[in-house]
């Protein structure tokens, strides 16, 4: 087949190549800005701490899990007014209760009748962006990033052949092939002891 | 005749001088925004450290409060928490979360350095040692590092002679408080002498080791030793 034949069929893989490109490119341009930046933020969740009196008398837990302490947890939520149930209960030592709920805690300070809670609120599309960007979920999400990046091999080759002419590879699209692939190496080359 | 443009000029003069203060203010402010990072590092980095060497590495940075960083988090469940000491001990064991915070702890002011190029200085930590945690589960001699293990199969390797100082930690607790889940609550490991990746959050275990074994970063190119000092930071 000649080249002048092989053209229209480039042009057709890079097109549908490119439409099925476009999820994973915008999940992965998205995580990607959010987490080169992650020293300046945290691209997964806000955070929210607060200290709270607790107006109950003076308690003490049982080192560990149990009914009491979980008795004592439901005094300390009624005394704050808390709606949420509870995931665990657990008493560190004698004078500490950790309440633990989906996405908080409270750590009670009995001697001092206090409570801290630290919380978090999820950036959910962010999140999960990390989440399959960063493949945290391994397995099958190994073989889709495996599979994307045949897409962009895909895309790259048949994007150089599938102009003819000036624009083409033997004209700006060598420049601009240069020029692009001049990047990563002048770096490499400038930034290594 | 009086000249029309006079008192116009006289305004554009005022303006002019109005403008020119109120560009001199804002310029010498964007000035000392700009160069205030740059005096407190230069300043923190004249400082130096007890064994000689500057308190800030070079290539860092000093900033106020530490950041989280990410990391798919672990179980936060103070009640499900579990610390696997194994490997080469003489005595493996499995402490829980009361156990662990009943061990000889102490606080201990550190500094923090990240391989993203920030650090952190007098963060409070209270926690138990390494070298507490080694003598519980009594190390056996070939041990010749220790691997943190972390949730979801993170780890870090350290040689165990530098992770026995007295200030490498176990910890819970952060400037007073306990340590929120961003940071690996219920626990996490803390060693001011390494970038910071080698210091895990949400630890589940300690593993000795008579050879070398590189963790999740070090296998992703990253530096084996890690050294703030040497700027160790890829492979």
């Amino acid at each position: 087949m000649s080249l002048k034949h092989f053209r229209p069929l480039l042009r057709a893989v890079h097109r549908d190549a490119g439409y099925l490109a476009v999820g994973l490119t915008i999940i992965y341009a998205m995580s990607g800005l959010a987490v080169n930046h992650i020293k300046d933020w945290d691209p997964n969740f806000t955070e929210v701490r607060q200290t709270l009196q607790v107006p109950i008398g003076e308690l003490q837990a049982e080192p560990g899990q149990s009914p009491a302490n979980d008795q004592l947890a439901r005094s300390v939520l009624h005394a704050l007014n808390w709606k949420e149930p509870p995931r665990s209960v657990y008493a560190p030592t004698a004078d500490e209760l950790d309440i633990t709920f989906e996405n908080a805690d409270l750590h009670v300070d009995l001697k001092r009748r206090v409570a801290v809670h630290n919380g978090q609120r999820d950036r959910f599309l962010l999140r999960s962006a990390n989440f399959l960007h960063l493949n945290r979920g391994k397995k099958a999400w190994t073989y889709v990033a495996d599979g994307y990046a045949l897409i962009l091999l895909t895309l790259a080759v048949s994007g150089m052949f599938m102009i003819k002419g000036k624009q083409g590879l033997f004209g700006r699209g060598a420049l601009l092939v240069l020029l692009g692939a001049s990047v990563p190496v002048c770096y490499i080359l400038l930034s290594r002891p | 005749m009086a000249d029309p443009y006079q008192p116009h000029r006289t305004l554009e003069r005022r303006q002019f001088l109005r403008t020119a203060a109120a560009g001199t203010a804002i310029t010498a402010l964007g000035a000392t925004w700009i160069f205030a990072d740059e005096w407190t590092n230069s300043a923190m980095a004249a400082a130096t450290r007890a064994d000689g060497r500057p308190r800030l590495p070079p290539g860092q940075r000093v900033i106020e409060a530490l950041k989280p960083m990410g990391g798919e988090q672990g179980d936060p469940d103070p009640a499900s928490f579990r610390l696997r000491l194994h490997g080469e001990v003489e005595r493996p064991i499995e402490l829980d979360f009361a156990a662990l915070r009943a061990l000889p702890h102490q606080e201990h002011r550190l500094d923090v350095h990240c391989v993203t190029g920030w650090s952190a200085f007098d963060v409070r930590f209270r926690g138990v040692s390494l070298p507490e945690l080694a003598k519980l589960a009594q190390v056996k001699a070939q041990a010749r590092y220790v691997i943190f293990e972390a949730a979801h199969g993170y780890t870090a390797n350290v040689p165990l002679h530098e992770a026995l100082r007295p200030d490498v930690l176990v910890t819970w607790e952060m400037n007073g408080a306990r340590l929120p889940r961003s940071h690996g609550a219920p626990v996490r490991a803390v060693n001011p002498y390494l970038y910071f990746w080698k210091s895990p959050k949400w630890l589940t275990g300690l593993r000795f080791q008579s050879t070398d074994e590189r963790g999740y970063w070090e296998v992703r190119g990253y530096n084996n030793h890690a050294d703030p000092w040497k700027e160790e930071r890829y492979a």
